[in-house]
C-alpha cells in the first residue's frame, strides 16, 4: 500500500466524522446568518447603520471572520488525537502498517477539509447575496474567502498543539478559549497600549514585526492590500507600515507549519514515550 | 518466531515489566495471565509495537525491526484492543472496509471476515446499534483482516456475560493455525484453548509452561474425592488417614483426600486393598486459578 493511500483513508474518514459535528455546523450556521444580516441590514457591526457601500460590508465581514473562524477551529481541534488514544481507535490504527505521522497528516488533512467545507458553506451564500445587492466584486470576495481559508487553517494547526499538550479535552477547549482571547483582543489591546504610553516612540518596523507575532493580524494586514474596499475600517492593521503580500503570506505559512511541525513531535515523542494522554 | 530479549519496560519509577525472556514459537496459543498491574498489557503493546521497551530488544523472525520493518511486522500481525469505540455512524461492513483500506487489504475480504464472526446479518446496521458482543466480534474481525500469521488479543472475554464469552470461543476455535498470544486475567475460562502459559506477577514471568508442566513445577495438590460405600461403615476416612498420604477431611458425606502430584499414584494403588468401601473416585487436578492464586 502507498503511504498516501492511508493519510487519504483517514482523511476522509475524519472529514465525514467531523461534518456530523453540530459544533460546526451551529457555528458555520452563525457565521452565515450574521453575514447574511450583514448583507442585507448594512454595516452595524462597523458603526455605520443603514445603507452603505461594498466596502464597509467587506470590512464587517473580515471583522466578523476575525472572531469567529479562529474560535471555530480552535474549538473543533480542541480534542484532537487524545479523544482517538482515549477511544482505543489510536492504537489500533497504529498497529496496522500506518505510521504516526501518516496517521498524524490524515487527521490533519481531514480537519482541515471539513473546516473548510463549512467555511466555503457560510461564506458563499453570502457572496453571491453581496454581489446581487451591493455589486461587492467577486474577484475581491474570493481573496477574502481565500484569507479565511488561511486563517481557518492556521488555527487549526494551533488546535492540534493545544490538544496534543492539554492531553485532554475539557482542558484543550479551555486552553483553545484563552489562545482565542489572546489572539483576538488581548494582543491588539498590548500593542495600542504600548502606542500610547510611547507616542512616536515606537519604530514603525517594530510595529510592523510585532504585528506578524498575531495570525488575526496578520490576516488583516493581507486584507488590507487584497481586498480593498475594505480597508478603511481596519483597526491596527491601518496604522502598520506597508509590507509585502509575499512577507505576509510567509509569515501565515511559517505559524501553520511551525503549529504542526511542533504538535508533531509532539505527538511522535509522546507516543514512544507513553505519555500521550 | 518472536523472542523477547530482556525486555524492560519502566514507567518513571514504576517497573511495568522487569527483563523479560519469552520465545513465542509459530502456531502456538500463548495465554498470557495476571492480575491488573502484572504487565499483561504492557508486554502486549511491546508485542503489537505501540510500546518501546525501556531496555533489551524483541525479535520477529530472528529480526529487531526498524521503522521500515515494523510496516511489514503490522502487515503479518492482527491486534484486537481490549477497548476501541469505532466511529458509531458507520455500519460493520464501512468500518470493515475502512481498516482493510488502511491495511492495504483486499475490499473483498470484508464480506467472508464478516461471515466468519456471525455479522453478516448486521453488516448494514450502524454500530450505535449493535451489542457489545457484536462490538467485540467486529473488533476480532478487524483483526482477522489480511489473514495475519500473529494474534494479539488483549482481554478479549472482558465484560461479556457467559453467552457473550461462549460466542467469542466459537469464532475462536475457527482461526486454528496461527500464532495466537492472548491476555486475560480470567485465566480458567482461556487456559483450555492455550498450549502454553504465562504468568505475569509484577512485571516477572512467575511461570511459564503447558498447564501441567505448571502443575508439576508448583506441585499443587491434586483433590481426590471418595464416596464410602454402605460397606465401608463410616470407617473410610480412619482407614485412609492410616495410609498417612496428604490430608484427608470430610465433606457432605464424601472423603476428600489433598495429596501432591509426587504422590498422586502411590495413593491411588493403595486405594486397592479398600476397593469394597468405596463406591466412586473422582480426580480433581489444581485449577489454573489455583496456580495463579499459588505464583502471587
Amino acid at each position: 500500500m502507498r503511504r498516501t493511500d492511508a493519510i487519504r483513508a483517514i482523511a476522509f474518514e475524519e472529514l465525514s466524522d467531523r461534518l456530523r459535528s453540530r459544533w460546526i455546523w451551529t457555528v458555520s450556521g452563525l457565521v452565515l446568518v450574521t453575514s447574511l444580516a450583514i448583507a442585507f441590514l448594512g454595516t452595524a457591526p462597523v458603526g455605520v447603520v443603514g445603507a452603505s457601500g461594498s466596502g464597509a460590508v467587506m470590512a464587517s465581514l473580515l471583522n466578523l471572520a476575525v472572531y469567529l473562524v479562529p474560535l471555530l477551529a480552535l474549538v473543533m481541534g480542541a480534542g484532537v488525537i487524545i479523544d482517538e488514544k482515549r477511544r482505543g481507535v489510536l492504537d489500533l490504527i497504529l498497529a496496522y502498517p500506518v505510521s504516526s505521522s501518516e496517521y498524524f497528516a490524515g487527521t490533519f488533512a481531514g480537519y482541515a477539509a471539513a473546516l473548510s467545507i463549512a467555511l466555503v458553506s457560510s461564506f458563499v451564500p453570502t457572496g453571491i447575496v453581496l454581489s446581487v445587492t451591493t455589486g461587492v466584486d467577486i474577484g475581491e470576495f474570493s481573496r477574502l474567502l481565500l484569507l479565511v481559508l488561511a486563517l481557518g487553517t492556521v488555527f487549526l494547526a494551533l488546535s492540534f498543539l493545544v490538544s496534543i499538550l492539554s492531553r485532554d479535552h475539557a482542558r484543550g477547549i479551555a486552553v483553545s478559549v484563552l489562545v482565542w482571547i489572546l489572539a483576538v483582543f488581548v494582543f491588539d489591546l498590548v500593542l495600542v497600549g504600548a502606542l500610547m504610553v510611547y507616542p512616536g516612540e515606537v519604530p514603525p518596523a517594530l510595529f510592523g514585526s510585532a504585528l506578524l507575532l498575531n495570525p488575526t493580524d496578520i490576516f488583516r494586514l493581507l486584507a488590507f492590500s487584497w481586498v480593498g474596499s475594505a480597508a478603511s475600517p481596519l483597526g491596527l492593521a491601518t496604522v502598520a507600515p506597508p509590507m509585502p503580500s509575499a512577507i505576509l503570506v510567509a509569515a501565515l505559512g511559517v505559524w501553520a507549519g511551525a503549529a504542526l511541525l511542533v504538535s508533531h513531535h509532539l505527538f511522535h515523542k509522546r507516543l514512544a514515550t507513553d505519555r500521550l494522554v | 518466531m518472536i523472542r523477547l530479549e530482556g525486555v524492560a519496560k519502566r514507567f518513571g519509577e514504576v517497573e511495568a515489566l522487569a527483563a523479560l525472556d519469552l520465545e513465542i514459537r509459530a502456531g502456538e496459543w500463548l495465554g498470557v495471565f495476571g492480575r491488573n498491574g502484572s504487565g499483561k498489557t504492557s508486554l502486549l503493546r511491546i508485542l503489537v509495537g505501540l510500546s518501546q521497551p525501556s531496555s533489551g530488544r524483541i525479535l520477529f523472525d530472528g529480526e529487531a525491526p526498524d521503522a521500515d520493518a515494523w510496516r511489514r511486522v503490522h502487515r503479518a500481525l492482527g491486534f484486537m484492543p481490549e477497548r476501541v469505540s469505532f466511529f458509531e455512524h458507520l455500519t460493520g461492513e464501512k468500518t470493515l472496509r475502512y481498516l482493510a483500506r488502511l491495511k492495504g487489504v483486499s475490499q473483498d475480504e470484508v464480506g467472508p471476515l464478516l461471515s466468519e464472526v456471525d455479522l453478516a446479518g448486521a453488516a448494514h446496521r450502524k454500530l450505535g446499534g449493535y451489542s457489545k458482543g457484536m462490538l467485540q466480534r467486529l473488533n476480532f474481525a478487524q483483526a482477522l483482516l489480511g489473514n495475519p500469521r500473529l494474534l494479539v488479543v488483549d482481554e478479549p472475554i472482558e465484560g461479556l456475560d457467559a453467552h457473550g464469552v461462549r460466542e467469542f470461543f466459537e469464532i475462536l476455535k475457527r482461526v486454528e493455525g496461527r500464532t495466537v498470544v492472548m491476555s486475560s486475567h480470567r485465566v480458567g475460562m482461556m487456559s483450555r484453548y492455550m498450549n502454553r502459559v504465562c504468568v505475569l506477577n509484577a512485571g516477572r514471568i512467575a511461570a511459564l509452561g503447558t498447564e501441567s508442566d505448571l502443575h508439576r513445577t508448583l506441585d499443587l495438590p491434586v483433590r481426590i474425592t471418595l464416596q464410602p460405600s454402605v460397606a465401608s461403615n463410616g470407617h473410610l476416612a480412619a482407614e485412609l488417614e492410616r495410609l498417612a498420604i496428604g490430608s484427608v477431611a470430610s465433606r457432605n458425606g464424601a472423603v476428600v483426600v489433598s495429596v501432591s502430584q509426587r504422590d498422586k499414584i502411590r495413593f491411588l494403588a493403595c486405594l486397592q486393598p479398600l476397593e469394597g468401601s468405596i463406591d466412586s473416585v473422582r480426580i480433581e487436578e489444581p485449577s489454573l486459578e489455583e496456580v495463579l492464586r499459588e505464583t502471587h
